[in-house]
């Protein structure tokens, strides 16, 4: 064996035998399972969502990483025979517990959407500022602080400040996602679900949200999933690799840093996927 | 709600026939000079002529009848009170009045309960009984007008009478409202009214079921994910959405009412009295070409014809609106 192989080795066995320091966790997962009608859609799901990093969820069309994704805002409270089990922990509180009230979750834990979906009726202003709306917030100067400071998180403000009565269906594909983002923003979430949120842009328009999403990382935590393992491996900072298993239901097969992941994967299925031998 | 099927029962499309494209490519197969003509080819055009010939025939005739009236006395039809058969004068008020009036007060009722209906079956109901719901009002459009007329007639008029009338009556400025008629059948206006948005709630309910229904799931998740409550969803979500295609279903439920005919002469009354006093018997334009024409001779054809113009040209209009709007609801959705 040649001397560099070895050196790589060892240099890897550093690297496992320290925990990464990923700081506190905004979030934690704890053997979630979600099941339709009891059907196991995705198990076996253990890992922390550290504050401000970037974590995407990655592996091939039916794994369930949506599924895991909308549980962590209880999406699934509305769809009939939906069950989570397991242990989903924000700031160490349950959120599947009895005495949380889930439209305050939902504000806490925000989420953008596969397709740019901003209200048709509403304009660019009404749209921003809609979560502070439904949350009973009244009071224009706030609205009009809250639109101001989200438009510009998003990178929107500049494009659209002169406009801001238009009807927000006037707006590109792109823009219309960064309002999404600027909507979810507003209302200043701990954490910004984001489900393939550039699957249905443009190559240019997706750099634009790419390159937000690195710097919202410093005031908010994003759970990203996405289909794009360029994607994942360029914004993320760690990454979680779900896969179907014999059954048809999805589980964890690997969670690590996403250097880790794509570089020197424990499992080799994850590295089958990342080299795109499948999926 | 994430599985909200869109199939499980009519489509707008269904209805109302929208967004019709023609196959240009087989257009240009038939009339290109290579084809050959077939004996078909010959009779789908001539199928097509005699339709057109038919469509134009009618509005003719229906023109060409009623042009006595039109050119001497419009102004008497249009305004005038009091029909004198069979020489005249030929006041259409009455009539005017009359369907105007039970139209607009049926499509009140209608929209209220059929709006809080529609909601439910989308929103509020379990799933597994929701079809069945959706399923039952639509067979209830499918209840032919007399069956309607009949019930009102035989049930509903005698109640009103003996119950609803004399208890609106106990109320101030009742008898200024309503009137005071002391009719012996019950039939009244009010009664026609009741009937109709009866007859034109299944309708209402199965468009704007299906219009509340396409509203996209993934908005109603989206303000769900801001925070929103189900009823905030509702309000401030779903309905603005939904808006223009619900004054679609409106104008559609309203084009109905105004045509309907038999039920309207079973429980107005059938007189031909201009009158604002809901109580009292009335006619609409469609009962009143009903209940006259056997009788009619000379000028009163030409002139209940001419109500038949008048009723074709408002429900043309009001099935335009109608489609105009659901067509502008396609489009809002189509751009989401």
């Amino acid at each position: 064996m040649d001397q560099e192989f070895m050196a790589q080795v060892k240099m890897d066995a550093v690297e496992k035998s320290k925990a990464p320091d990923r700081g506190t966790a905004a979030m934690q997962l704890k053997n979630v399972a979600v099941s339709f009608h009891g059907r196991t859609a995705v198990r076996n799901c253990t890992f922390d969502i550290s504050k401000n990093r970037v974590t995407s969820l990655i592996g091939p069309s039916g794994s369930g990483k949506t599924t895991l994704l909308r549980a962590l805002n209880r999406l699934h409270d509305l769809t009939p025979g939906a069950k989570v089990t397991g242990q989903i922990l924000l700031e160490g509180e349950d959120i599947y517990r009895g005495d949380i009230t889930v439209t305050e979750l939902r504000s806490r834990v925000g989420m953008v959407f596969q397709r740019p979906n901003p209200f048709p009726t509403m304009s660019i202003y009404d749209n921003a500022v809609s979560g502070l709306r439904f949350n009973g917030i009244k009071k224009k100067s706030i609205l009009d602080e809250a639109a101001e400071t989200s438009l510009r998180s998003a990178a929107l403000w500049d494009s659209v400040q002169s406009r801001l009565k238009v009807a927000a269906s006037n707006l590109s594909g792109g823009e219309q996602q960064r309002l999404c983002i600027a909507r979810a923003l507003a209302m200043d979430p701990e954490v910004l679900l984001m489900d393939e949120p550039t699957s249905a842009l443009d190559p240019i328009a997706t750099l634009r949200i790419e390159e937000l999403m690195t710097t919202l990382k410093q005031r908010v935590t994003v759970v990203i999933v996405t289909h794009n393992m360029q994607q994942a491996a360029r914004i993320s900072d760690d990454c979680a690799f779900l896969l179907m298993g014999e059954d048809r239901a999805g589980e964890l097969i690997e969670f690590d840093t996403t250097e880790k992941i794509f570089n020197n994967p424990i499992d080799p299925r994850t590295l089958d996927y990342t080299l795109g031998r499948f999926g | 709600m994430t599985e909200r099927a869109t199939g499980d029962g009519t489509e707008v499309s269904d209805v109302i026939p929208l967004d019709l494209q023609p196959h240009d490519e087989l257009v240009g197969e038939f009339n290109s000079p290579t084809s050959s003509r077939t004996w078909y080819h010959y009779l789908l055009i001539a199928a097509s002529i005699v339709f057109a010939a038919v469509s134009v025939g009618f509005v003719a005739t229906i023109l060409w009848s009623s042009l006595p009236i039109w050119a001497h006395h419009s102004g008497t039809l249009l305004g005038g009170k009091g029909w004198q058969s069979p020489t005249g004068p030929f006041g259409g008020l009455a009539m005017i009045a009359g369907t105007l009036e039970t139209s607009i007060i049926a499509l009140a009722i209608a929209v209220v309960i059929g709006l809080g209906t529609s909601i439910s079956i989308v929103f509020l109901i379990p799933r597994r009984f929701r079809n069945i719901v959706a399923t039952l009002v639509e067979l209830l459009a499918a209840v032919p007008s007399i069956v309607y007329g009949l019930w009102g007639f035989l049930v509903l008029a005698p109640w009103m009478l003996n119950t609803v009338n004399p208890w609106l009556n106990k109320w101030p400025f009742a008898k200024e409202i309503f009137g005071n008629p002391g009719q012996q059948f019950g039939t009244s206006l009010l009664l026609a009214s009741i009937v109709l948005a009866v007859m034109i709630l299944p309708t209402f309910v199965a468009i704007s079921r299906e219009v509340i229904t396409v509203v996209p799931q993934d908005l109603i998740e989206a303000s769900l994910s801001l925070g929103a409550t189900r009823w905030q969803v509702i309000r401030e979500v779903v309905l603005p959405t939904a808006k223009v295609g619900l004054f679609g279903a409106t104008f559609l439920a309203l084009a109905r009412a105004t045509g309907e005919t038999v039920a309207v002469a079973l429980v107005a009354g059938g007189v031909a009295n201009a009158q604002f006093h809901l109580l009292y018997p009335g006619t609409s334009i469609a009962a009143w070409i009903a209940t006259q024409f056997g009788e009619a001779q000379g000028n009163e054809i030409a002139a209940l014809m001419a109500l038949g113009v008048l009723l074709m040209v408002l429900n043309f209009g009001l099935s335009l609106i109608s489609r105009w709007l659901v067509n502008r609801q396609r489009r809002i959705l189509a751009v989401v």
